[in-house]
């Protein structure tokens, strides 16, 4: 594509944003532009920040520094009616419609200013759905339930109230994640259509194919920072990827010392339908951490929620010390050894309202309370000793778990488990939202229960974290493993089999 | 606000919701003691401050307490269960029917109606965790069934009466100094204390109700906890039956009536959240004890006597009392919030 633009203003600009939750620092002073006529491709790994960028786009966040100009009005923050109001419309991967009104139905709500006595002119809606969908070249009757049309007939409904609501910067996150080849090359052409209509386009996807065959200019997002906008025709895929990881590894990692043991989890070809994972085989030895990468709806929670008995799976085999097992709650996975500790720390992993030493002992009530008769002092020095162990910051063990920072928080979810006396450690994202001292805490912790012997199987989106902590990493790709590769291998190469590139 | 109470927290107990409570308690008390209690014509003490005044009170407030005794640890899950009036109405005449017509002994008719509750909770918890249909919809479902199979067992015209004195003792004797029920009472309430606040179950029933998920994940059966408060709730409801056909000498259809309402308004003023969660046993004693003594001290007000409106007062002062105690209990909630928007 034509890596030379017009040299008209752009339709947006941000300049130095920046973003942080908490102690996170989302985004640290990006600079992002995008043209009239334009596809612009975001690119980076998960938590690269692109979907905290789209929301200071769209207006769902306020940026703490910087400044955006829409249409040539320079504001330090948008609202979403403002937003929408400037022509600014996002299309996310699950389309946002009222499933059971019909496609006009729900453009008329879209679009409709409200009309004396709140009266529907019926006729002047279906006239208006009808040349709205023939614009953008979709097939569908106006008075079609939303719910009877397929993923990608609902994108374009999206797509087609985008187009009415006369939006000029339209934005893309992953639209093709569920569609078929031929749906995706139909809604190329549908981009391709609006890009000639002098509309930019933000297109967010993981499938560098994509990019390649759609987009013109491409921005690179690492750690909260732009590391450059190019035109696509100058990159090629390695080039792309090298941006996307280009960094060093952290040294920060703790050292692996220990040769790993016997094997204590062996899972065969196991798979679980209705969570969408198949056939995946692996093994996890005592005193291993086996990291698990690939982008964000690999399967890899689904993985770890099939071995914790939450979604039982339906085919395969699991081995837990040589013996085969069947996990059909998480009741029964405890008595055997394992423990999860889930990603969302504030929904699953904690009980925000009740103190940190019962969030503590709860998997434990048959262990520590015999005849199901609590046993206050018991609770308190087993919550004491973990409090220490693991050095959580709290008023007191009686303190409530919603008090906590999130690293704390972690430590106290981490501290259920470590109370099971598993035999295997499932850590999903055990420092996602946790800033960067209590991080290298949970890191030290999680190489240091290794070196006792367990075994430690650890999820996580941050590339830096399964290299410079696995041991062997485990790359999931589409609901399966599809790579198992040595610890301490290239970034790039942990990031091109998770995006499915050969190397 | 109630707390989890936890042994070593002494420290807050003044602040805690149910210390309120029970000064709200004595002084309504002694409010009705100084303007309800008279000396008549005669010059016998009458009113509030008699001891039969106060006995018949306990006798009273038996049934609606075991009700709220049991409702306690469903609101704790954050459930509800709207159909213990009913079930009392069918298990009193289930019980006066397996008695009189079926010919069975006291003691094996009070039995089988016992069991007769918990299978009535069971169908309640069966379709509640089995088909995860919502607790509000699935009692008020078996609120409308157990009262129409009441009526249809009687034919609406049926009253079981002529009970013996040996079964009668149980509602209008006294015991060792305090109406029979009122030992029944007791130990019920005990047993609901250790339940809730001495054993895994009643931590169990908190996690649920703050978070059931997350209970989930921390691998607590969910199902067969949420399944243990209904069906207990039901063989608590038999027993409320047992101790009102006993109180009033006949099992009519139209049992408890209304006694859902009361004693879900007690376990609310009592402090339990009824979005799940927090809340305790003594506080729903207490939210009892205030709500029975309003109604019967209302009665023995020389004010509301030459109104006779004893029924009006207590309504609205309950209803108000209520909406106050909600509103109290949200509001920490709603400053916490804004504060963390801040």
């Amino acid at each position: 594509m034509a890596a030379t633009l017009p040299p008209s203003p752009p339709l947006l600009t941000l300049r130095r944003a920046a973003k942080s939750f908490g102690g996170v620092r989302a985004l640290r002073g990006v600079d992002f532009e995008l043209q009239a006529g334009e596809v612009h491709a975001l690119l980076g790994e998960n938590g690269a920040g692109k979907s905290t960028l789209i929301k200071l786009i769209t207006g769902a966040h306020r940026p703490d520094a910087g400044e955006i100009t829409v249409a040539n009005r320079t504001l330090t923050g948008l609202t979403p009616a403002l937003a929408q109001q400037l022509g600014i419309a996002c299309i996310y991967q699950q389309p946002a419609l009222f499933p059971d009104l019909t496609v006009e139905e729900n453009i008329g709500l879209r679009l409709e200013s409200s009309s004396p006595w709140q009266r529907i002119d019926w006729r002047a809606r279906r006239a208006r759905a009808t040349e709205l969908l023939r614009r953008v070249g979709a097939a569908i009757a106006p008075d079609t339930e939303v719910r009877t049309l397929s993923m990608p007939e609902q994108q374009l409904v999206e797509i087609t109230c985008a187009v009415g609501a006369g939006a000029r910067v339209v934005v893309m996150d992953e639209p093709t994640a569920s569609l078929t080849h031929l749906e995706q090359q139909q809604l190329f052409a549908v981009v391709r259509e609006l890009r000639t209509g002098g509309v930019g386009v933000i297109y967010i996807s993981h499938r560098l194919e994509e990019i390649f065959a759609l987009a013109d200019r491409v921005t690179v997002l690492r750690d909260g920072a732009s590391v450059g906008t190019h035109a696509v025709g100058d990159m090629t895929e390695t080039t792309l990827i090298k941006l996307m990881v280009g960094r060093e590894v952290a040294q920060l990692y703790p050292p692996s010392e220990c040769a790993a043991g016997e094997i204590v989890l062996r899972v065969h070809n196991v798979g679980c339908a209705a969570s969408g994972v198949r056939g995946v085989s692996f093994e996890v030895r005592a005193g291993e951490i086996f990291g698990l990468a690939g982008l964000v709806g690999a399967g890899r929670t689904e993985l770890a929620r099939i071995l914790f008995g939450q979604t039982p799976a339906d085919t395969g085999q699991i081995q837990l010390n040589g013996k085969s097992i069947a996990v059909r709650s998480p009741g029964e996975a405890i008595a055997l050894g394992l423990a999860y500790v889930p990603e969302d720390r504030r929904r699953h992993g904690v009980i925000l309202e009740m103190p940190i030493e019962e969030n503590m002992t709860m998997a434990i009530h048959a262990r520590i309370f015999p005849a199901a008769w609590l046993r206050f002092g018991r609770e308190r020095r087993l919550a004491l000793d973990f409090i220490r162990d693991l050095a959580v910051k709290c008023a007191g063990p009686n303190a409530p778990g919603g008090s906590l920072s999130g690293g704390n928080q972690q430590k106290v979810s981490l501290a259920r488990w470590l109370a099971t006396k598993p035999k295997l450690l499932i850590l999903d994202e055990p420092t996602q939202g946790v800033d960067v001292g209590a991080k290298s805490e949970i890191h030290k912790i999680i190489r240091g229960l290794a070196q006792e012997g367990l075994a430690v199987i650890m999820i996580s989106s941050d590339l830096p974290e399964i290299l410079g902590m696995s041991d062997r990493i485990g790359v999931m790709r589409s609901g399966t493993l599809t790579t198992v590769l040595p610890g301490g291998s290239d970034a790039s190469v942990v990031m091109a089999a998770a995006l499915g590139q050969p190397q | 606000m109630p707390l989890n109470s936890h042994p070593r927290d002494w420290k807050s107990a003044f602040l805690r919701y149910e210390t309120l409570l029970f000064v709200v308690l004595v002084a309504e008390w002694l409010l009705f003691y100084h303007y309800g209690t008279s000396t008549n014509r005669r010059g016998l003490v009458v009113g509030f401050g008699t001891l039969d005044r106060q006995f018949d009170i306990l006798r009273h407030s038996c049934e609606i307490g075991l009700l709220a005794l049991a409702l306690t640890p469903v609101i704790l899950t954050a459930g509800i269960d709207l159909s213990v009036g009913s079930l009392l109405g069918l298990c009193a005449i289930l019980f006066g029917k397996l008695w009189h017509d079926a010919g069975l002994s006291i003691p094996l008719a009070a039995g089988l109606t016992l069991v007769c509750g918990a299978l009535a909770g069971g169908l309640n918890a069966g379709l509640i965790t089995q088909l995860r249909l919502p607790p509000l919809i699935v009692t008020l479902g078996t609120y409308s069934l157990f009262r129409g199979l009441a009526e249809a067992i009687t034919h609406g015209s049926v009253t079981y009466t002529d009970f013996p004195a040996s079964f009668l003792f149980l509602g209008q004797e006294r015991w060792s100094g305090l109406p029979t029920q009122a030992w029944v009472f007791l130990v019920v309430g005990l047993g609901m204390w250790l339940l809730v606040h001495r054993t895994t179950f009643g931590r169990s029933f908190r996690a649920i109700g703050f978070s059931p998920e997350g209970a989930r994940y921390a691998g607590l059966p969910v199902e067969r906890r949420v399944a243990l408060v209904y069906v207990l709730t039901g063989v608590i409801a038999a027993l409320a039956a047992l101790i009102y056909t006993a109180r009033l000498g006949q099992a009519k259809a139209d049992a408890g009536t209304g006694y859902e309402l009361f004693a879900i308004t007690a376990v609310v003023f009592g402090g339990t959240s009824i979005f799940g969660g927090r809340g305790s046993i003594t506080g729903t004693l207490l939210g009892v004890a205030a709500i029975a003594v309003l109604k019967s001290g209302l009665a023995t007000l020389p004010v509301v006597i030459r109104m006779n409106a004893a029924e009006e007062m207590s309504g609205l002062l309950t209803g108000a009392l209520l909406l106050l105690a909600l509103t109290g209990s949200v509001l920490p909630k709603l400053f916490s919030t804004l504060r963390t928007k801040r």
